[in-house]
This record gives C-alpha cells, structure tokens and sequence, in this order.
C-alpha cells in the first residue's frame, strides 16, 4: 500500500517526522518496504498483511497513526446536499445474486461537468501511482484510496433503460471492459448489468460502453460489497487484478459502504458541479453487528510474560476503536470496531495490546527450563552414512524431489506403480514425483560434465514417493550414488557404508536386470534376507539417455535397511595377544564359478581359527590352464586367542581349504 | 688469529692450550669454507688458503711449534698432525662431493620435495545440510528434539489443524503442488507440504504436552525460480508447548538462538505480522552490524491450532518459530544466487 503524505497529514491533527511515523508504523504492524519522493510529496511503502484491509486505504493509516501517537483522527464529514428528486425515481437495482454480491448501493447525480481534476488531488494520486483520467473517475479512485471501498461511477445515459441488475454471468458470457479487451465469463463471477448486457464485471472492472466519457453529464455511483472468495477466483482466472479487487478480496468494511458512497458523491458536487439525488437505493444485507468478546486481564500476562497495567491495556483498546460493554477486576468486555473484523477473539485483543504497547518491552532474558533433547537413532545412521561417503570421496548433492515424465520413467527399482503428479510442474515439464533418485544424480552428472568437471562423485539421501491404496503415498529416504569409478569400487564403497553401520552384516548380490543398467555389471544388494538396494554400471542406452560421454555407476540403497541393522553401542571385544598367520592361495576354477563359493567353501574348511579371507584379483592364462577357466588368487588368515600358531598346522588348514575347493567347486592349487 | 712473528726478535712462549684452540679454530674454519665452496674454483682458493705450501694457514700453525715449550711439543705436534689430516680430508669430501654433483644433475634421479603429495578425494557436505545440521546443533542444546513427517499431506495437517481456512487465499491451487495420480483410490485431496508446521501438527497429535521439537525438511510452493526464489526449499521450524509458555520465552529462546548462530551476542526485536497458525504473530529480526538482519516469523501458537489437536488451550500455551534455510544459508556463505544450490556444480560444492 503506496500512502501519499501529502495526503495522509489531512486526517492527522498532530505534526510529525514521516521517517518517525514509518518507524512506528513498522514497528505496530505496517512494515515499512521504503520511502520516495515524488515532486513536493513522499510515497511511503507500507506492506499491509492480509488481516489488515482496513489498512487499504489512508485513512486506516492515518488511524493506526492516531492510535500510536495518541492523537485525535479528522475525517471529512461525507454529508453532501442533496436535490429534491428521489433516487428512486430515476433507477432501480435487482440484486440476483446475493451470495456473490452481499450488498449493492446506487446513488445518482445529474448535471455534472467532465473534466481534469485539480492539481492536489491529481497529484496524490500520482503520487501513489494511480493514472489520471478525469475528475469523476479520479473521484472513484481517490475515495477508493482514501477509505478502501473501490467505487464505480457509470454513465447513466448509456445504462440501457437506467436500471442495474446484479447477477451471475451467463455461461461464456463476452465482456467488453474498460482496458478495451474482451473477456469471456462464466456463472461463478459476479456482473453488473443493465438491462441488456453485463456493463461490468461486478467489483474487478468497470466495462468501456458505460464507462465515463468527456460527453458524460449523468452518473450512477456504486458502492457495493462482493463476496471475497469469488472475486478472487473471478481476477486470477481472468488474470484482471485491480486495486478494486484487491481490496474486496481481503473484504471491506461493510460500514464504510455508505460512508463511501456520500464521500463521493460530496467530491463530485464540489469538483464536477450537479446534483445528488435524496436517497440511495441499498440492496442486499446489512451490516451485521460486531460480537463482543471477553479479554480476561490475567491472559495478558499469561501469553505476553509481561504485567500490562490494566489501565494502560484498556486504554490502548479504546483508542483502537474498540467500545468497552463492561469492565471488571477480572476481564472487560468489549465490542471491536466494524473495520477490524480480524478481532474476533480473546487473544487477538491480546495482540492488539502488545504490539500498540510495544514488542520492546517484552525481554529477551527469560529463564527458559532446561530440557535434554533426544536424537534419533535414524539421524545417527544418517550421520554415519554420510561420515562414509565423505571420506569416500563422495560430495553431497541435492536435487528436486520431482523430476519430467522422461526422468520418471527412465528409472523406477522400488514400485511398478504410476508416479503421483503434482497439480502444476514444479520447474519446466517436471510434474511426477520421483520414485528414484536415480534419474536426477544422472542429471547432475550431465551438468557437470558440460562444465568438463573431470571427477564427479555424488550422493544424494531424499526421499522417493509413490501411491499407496489408502491414505498418503508411501515416502522413502534412499541413498542414491554415482560414481565415476567401475563396479567393484562402487561396491566397496558400499561394504564399506554397511560394514560401518554393523560390522557383522551379511552382504550378497544377486542378478538383476534393469534396461538402465549394464546387463551384466549391475545386481541386487540384499542384507540379510531384505531387498535393501541395487546397483551398477549404466548401461549404454542408459548413458545416451542421459547424454553422458564416460562411464558410471549408480547405486540406490534404502535408508530403512541401513537403518534396521545399525549397531549403535559398538561392544569390546578382547583382541589375541598372538600373532596371526597367512597363507596365500591360487586356485584355477571354471568361469562358472563365482568367488561366492569359493568363499564359501573356505570358510566352511578352515574351521574357527579363520580370521580373514581376502581377495586379491582374478586372472586368466588360457595358454596354461585352458579355455573356460580362470584363477582366483586370496589369502586366508588365521589367528588363536590361545596361543601362537604353527606353521604345520596351518598348512594342515590350507591342504584342507584346498581340498574342499576342490570338492565343491573343482578347483585346482597352483602350486 | 695468531700474529705473524719476526724472526728477529726472540720467540715469545706460548701456551699448550692457546695452541690447541688455534687448531681447532683453523680446522672449523677450514670445515665451513671447503664445505660451502660451490664450484672447483673456489674450493681451490679455499684450498690455498689453509693447505698451501707457502703461506697456508697450517704452515703457519706448523712455524708456532717452535714457540712451545720444549715438554709441551709432542702433544703439540700430535695435535698439529690431526688437525692437518681433518682439513685434509674435509678437502677430499667437497671435491668428492663436486664431482658427484656435476655428475648427478645430469645423470642421477633427485629427489623433489616441491612435488604435491597425492590428495585423497574428500567429499564435501552441501552446504544446506551443513545450515540444517548446525542448526539442528543449536536448537539441540536449547532442548528441541527433531520430529519428522511426510512430504505430502492432507489438508487437515497443510491447512486446517493450522487454522488455515477453506476461504484463505493460501489454499489456492496456483500457489500449491497439489498431488494426484498414481492408482490411489483414496479421494482426499493430498498436496506436497508447502511448510513444515505440519510436522508440529502431527507430533501434537500424538504426544501429550510439553512439547520441544524443532521440524526442517523440504517444502514446496509453486515460485518461478529466480536468483531468490525456488519452488522447493528448507525450512526449520521450532515449537514449545507447556504451561506457562510466553512471548518473553520465545524471544529468550530465538535470542539464544541467534547469538548462538551469528557466534557473539545479539539482540532481537519483533515486528507484528499475521500467519494464521500464530496469534500474536511477529516478524523476527536479530541485530547485525549496527542493523537488523531479517531472520524469519513467529508468534504464540493460536489456541484454534492447540483446540484442534486436542490441547486444552486455556491449560498450555506454546511458541512457534520458522526460517527459511536457503535464505540463512546464502547469507552465511554468500551467494547471490540461490538456484546454484540445487545445480550440483561439483566445484560449487567443494567450496563449503
């Protein structure tokens, strides 16, 4: 809300620094956005929330002004004289539509004379930054300005037999309105018609057939009061936002109606000439009364944490307008003034007291009672998935939790079912919530790889959402990864990640076939008997999908199964005083068979002294071992928490290992 | 340094001891010259200047022999003759060491200490996890646990339970992501979560007063994104519900808050404002540099919103705060431009 001060110090009896009212202001509510200077006058940006419409106009400034500075408002008195010819001799108004248009005023003026405003009230106008059309029009806008009630002024001549009918529009109904575009409508917005046609579209715009012209010598003033829903729903669908419905979407002061309505008609006498009709035609609902509320005295300082001296409060209530019905040692009882609806119940008096008596005194040294917060043992895992990753070499990225249809359907390991889809897309063509994190990492490495960053090594931890049958869709925090590395490295990182979470877990892989992965270089990861990831190579369609030049690996873990087998309160363990002993293996087995079972079988052969197995690397020599066959090098350690181990005894072990490789897998020693 | 003597004029006595310390000075000095000597050149002036047959320093130690005492010349001349072989042989080490010079920089590898060491990749946090997670660090030692809750809600916990009415102009489709779709059957209106408030919602539900928690996540909100403004950002949001709960508490907590955060202490002023979760609703600002630094909203929790989960709200009364993480992130690292956040440009990352 743009306030001309110029303007503004006609309603104030006091003088004061504009600087210092907007502080005050600020500080009671109006946040002060800035202040220009326009010609001899200064536009102050005041931002008025959607709780204040009485604010919408300067007068509702002027009044908080008043309030602050305890000081007496003038308002102009709005009594203009009147012509012996009754209103209603000369028009009538239908109102069809009363749940659209609550109430509906006209009066009339005859003999007016069109022409430029005078300068004071043409530049206050220009100075909040309303155009200039002609006295009349600029009467409208300035009364509008003034106390927030928006106002029209038709051409009474051009209103098809002189008569206003206030009804919903009919199906595609066109509309012809004063910026000259014509706008179709349909029956959930409110027009004013005459007896032919909608002449405007009722509290958004006026329409250019009735519209005030240099030609214009009678009028119809109307001040109504729209329903806000409606208006709203009628200017955003039409994208048509004018101040008029601005304020009629935050609701007007249904006492100011009249109020309004005379002031207008007052300005016109004096600045166009004419005569105002006696009466008004008024049709629709009244004003209905304020309720009272009760503010018990003891709520002051039970929500603020501060004593209001009973006096003080009651007073700064009174000078906001509000009467009090009755007072005691315990509460008042009070009727808020018809301009603040917002006041309705106790505590929003008890907001009034506080911020007119100040938020300054309200202090910032409170004994607040010490509690101990608890952290969950879910922000524990995460913590240390993170902690892994880091070290990794991994950087954290973060990407939009909803993704194009394309990204949708390049990728989805968790669900078959159809994406949910948000109501408008988020960014560009983004509108169906991803069921991957996948699709968005790969993105994040095409954009780095644009920018020829040559190391790009990612992780994401987000959610993933998709349908349930009942109730809100399912969300799942994953553990999505790329990496520019090959599969084994990937999939040490993520042995790494879950031995880190619980040394003990079982981690295996299993085939799987997904058409964004490389067929072969991809698998589950299950630990323990749980489904809790995939990962693996991007296949070749998957990388020009992307539009990615070099490898990568993608991998997507569950949080939930990390989360299910951490080991949070690590137990010692007394470490053997004795040394280990190693021994080295090189065993030729057939392609067919996987390190998996070997493993296996190493571990079921070297009985409880087994400390360790490790691999080292596969090779194959067909010169020497034959087609189809492939060596596995590892080596096994063993350790006795009882004493030092031999040399014999180990190889006894190792001819035992050896022996059933042999038997499980057919494997062969090279000696 | 040992004057030069004429042979005239009869030879002065002269102590062992003196002696011994001239050769040690001669074989110390002799040590630093050949050794600091560079090129052939001037080892070899070196060279002449201790071992030189005619005027070289040892000569010239040798000529004082004569001057010790008769008892003292056989300890003397013993000295005399190691000393002579130390310079000697610390020549002999400086022309080695020469030639091996000349020969290693042409021929020998070197070790260079100016080559970098190999770095291992350290990942980097982003730096909206590292706002949350010094945050979360904040609000922690003043007590708030974190709650959790879904990304989409219903509208009870989005709007309704927030005193947020089916009038108001925030339940606009155009300023939410409303969620449809997939095979849901369920008819409820559901809509991604456009604040966190909801999370304060559901803990109260659930869980009996006092309440201390603090909520942050994503939310969503339909915004074109610009150098301010995206269509999904995290916000932080903090409740306390108890008895005897008051604005002075709030302004305590947020207080200790800020001091905390900013690292000195500051002082924050409320500015009235209007949500309709709160009543009293303020603007926070914390004081900065001889200024006030904007730092979110909050006020006391509306006794509709504590009536609707529940809550006697003439038994308990509660605070709520919110921030916007983006914002505080951007501030604290300055960047000027927020869309760079969900970029994943990895050298913007590396920075934090």
């Amino acid at each position: 809300m743009l306030v001309s001060w110029n303007w503004l110090k006609e309603y104030l009896a006091h003088e004061v620094d504009p600087a210092e009212l907007a502080h005050r202001l600020m500080m009671a509510g109006l946040n002060h956005e800035g202040t220009r200077e326009v010609g001899d006058d200064l536009a102050i940006d005041l931002e008025v929330t959607s709780n204040r419409p009485d604010c919408l106009g300067h007068i509702g400034v002027a009044r908080e002004s008043c309030v602050l500075f305890q000081q007496p408002l003038r308002l102009p008195e709005a009594q203009p004289p009147v012509s012996d010819t009754l209103v209603d001799e000369l028009t009538g108004v239908t109102l069809e539509c009363p749940d659209l248009c609550y109430r509906y005023t006209a009066r009339i003026i005859r003999g007016i004379r069109v022409g430029p405003s005078p300068d004071w009230l043409a530049q206050r106008l220009q100075t909040i930054g309303i155009a200039i059309i002609n006295n009349i029009v600029d009467i409208t806008n300035y009364v509008c300005m003034e106390i927030g009630q928006p106002l029209h002024a038709f051409d009474l001549s051009k209103l098809k037999s002189g008569q206003i009918v206030v009804r919903q529009a009919s199906v595609e109904e066109p509309f012809l309105a004063i910026d000259h575009h014509t706008y179709t409508l349909d029956p959930a917005m409110c027009v004013i018609a005459d007896a032919e046609c909608a002449v405007a579209l009722g509290g958004v715009m006026g329409g250019a057939e009735t519209e005030v012209s240099a030609n214009t010598v009678n009028l119809l003033i109307e001040a109504a009061e729209f329903d806000p829903v409606s208006i709203r729903n009628t200017a955003r669908q039409l994208n048509l936002h004018s101040p008029s419905s601005y304020r009629f979407e935050r609701g007007v002061d249904s006492h100011s109606v009249d109020w309004a309505s005379r002031r207008c008609c007052e300005l016109i006498l004096d600045l166009a000439g004419g005569e105002l009709s006696a009466g008004v035609i008024d049709v629709g609902r009244r004003p209905s009364p304020s309720k009272p509320i009760i503010l018990r005295w003891s709520q002051l300082s039970r929500v603020l944490g501060i004593d209001i001296d009973r006096d003080i409060a009651g007073h700064i209530l009174t000078e906001l307008g509000i009467q009090t019905k009755r007072q005691d040692e315990q509460s008042v009882e009070v009727i808020p003034p018809t301009w603040r609806r917002d006041l309705s119940r106790e505590v929003d008096l008890i907001e009034e007291v506080a911020r007119v008596h100040g938020y300054e005194n309200i202090p910032e040294d409170a004994r607040v009672p010490m509690v101990p917060s608890q952290r969950s043992d879910a922000d524990r895992v995460l913590e240390i998935v993170r902690r892994v990753l880091l070290s990794a070499g991994f950087d954290e990225a973060m990407t939009y939790s909803v993704v194009s249809e394309e990204d949708s359907s390049a990728f989805s390991l968790w669900t078959t079912a159809p994406p949910l889809r948000s109501s408008t897309p988020m960014l560009k063509g983004a509108d169906c919530l991803r069921r991957s994190l996948i699709p968005s990492l790969l993105r994040a490495r095409r954009v780095n790889e644009s920018l020829s960053n040559s190391v790009v090594e990612l992780f994401e931890t987000a959610r993933v959402y998709w349908p349930e049958d009942d109730g809100l869709p399912r969300e799942e925090l994953m553990l999505g990864i790329t990496s520019g590395g090959d599969f084994f490295s990937l999939k040490g990182v993520i042995e790494a990640l879950v031995a880190a979470i619980q040394p003990a877990a079982t981690l295996t892989v299993r085939d799987t076939s997904y058409d964004l992965l490389d067929a072969t270089h991809s698998a589950e990861l299950w630990i323990h008997d749980q489904l809790s990831g995939y990962f693996g190579h991007v296949s070749e369609a998957g990388l020009k999908r992307f539009s990615l030049r070099a490898p990568a690996t993608v991998a997507e873990l569950r949080f939930s199964a990390l989360a299910s087998i951490a080991d949070l309160k690590r137990q010692h363990r007394t470490q053997s005083p004795y040394p280990s002993v190693a021994r080295d293996l090189n065993l030729v087995v057939d392609e067919q068979v996987r390190w998996s079972q070997i493993a296996d079988s190493v571990r079921s052969a070297a009985g409880e002294l087994l400390e360790d197995i490790r691999f080292h690397e596969p090779y194959r020599d067909p010169d020497k071992d034959g087609p189809g066959k492939k060596r596995l090098l590892f080596s096994v350690t063993f350790r006795s928490s009882e004493r030092t181990l031999t040399g014999e005894e180990i190889d006894a072990r190792r001819e035992q290992i050896v022996a059933a490789c042999r038997a499980d897998c057919g494997a062969r020693l090279i000696d | 340094m040992a004057s030069q003597t004429d042979a005239a004029a009869p030879p002065p006595r002269m102590q062992l001891s003196e002696f011994q310390q001239q050769l040690d000075d001669l074989a110390q000095s002799a040590r630093e010259d050949f050794s600091q000597a560079t090129d052939t050149e001037s080892l070899e002036a070196a060279r002449v200047r201790y071992v030189g047959a005619k005027s070289g320093r040892l000569k010239a130690s040798q000529k004082l022999l004569g001057q010790l005492d008769k008892s003292d010349k056989p300890a003397a001349g013993k000295s005399f003759n190691e000393t002579k072989q130390l310079v000697e042989s610390a020549f002999n080490a400086s022309v080695l060491r020469l030639e091996q010079n000349a020969s290693d920089s042409v021929h020998q590898e070197q070790f260079d200490p100016t080559i970098p060491g190999p770095r291992p990749r350290l990942g980097h946090l982003h730096p909206i996890t590292q706002t949350i997670e010094e945050l979360k660090d904040i609000m922690g030692r003043l007590g708030f646990s974190v709650a959790d809750g879904p990304e989409i809600e219903d509208e009870w916990h989005n709007f309704e339970a927030l005193n947020i009415l089916p009038a108001h102009p925030a339940r606009d489709p155009l300023d939410n992501f409303y969620v449809s779709g997939g095979e849901t059957t369920s008819v409820q209106t559901m809509l991604m979560r456009s604040q966190t408030s909801t999370v304060q919602i559901r803990v109260m539900e659930n869980t009996p007063p006092p309440v201390r928690i603090i909520s942050l996540g994503r939310v969503y909100r339909p915004d074109t994104p610009d150098a301010t403004h995206l269509p999904m950002f995290h916000q932080i949001e903090g409740l306390l519900v108890d008895r005897q709960v008051t604005m002075a508490d709030l302004k305590s907590v947020l207080r200790m808050f800020a001091s905390n955060y900013l690292g000195t202490d500051v002082h924050v002023r409320f500015r009235p404002s209007f949500f309709p979760f709160t009543e009293p609703s303020v603007e926070v600002d914390m004081s900065w540099q001889g200024g006030w630094l904007e730092m979110g909203g909050a006020g006391m929790v509306d006794p509709a919103v504590l009536q609707a989960v529940g809550y006697d709200s003439d038994a308990v009364t509660g605070f709520a705060f919110g921030l916007g993480i983006e914002r505080l992130c951007a501030r604290r690292h300055g960047m000027d431009d927020i869309r760079e956040i969900y970029k994943n440009d990895v050298r913007f990352l590396h920075q934090f």
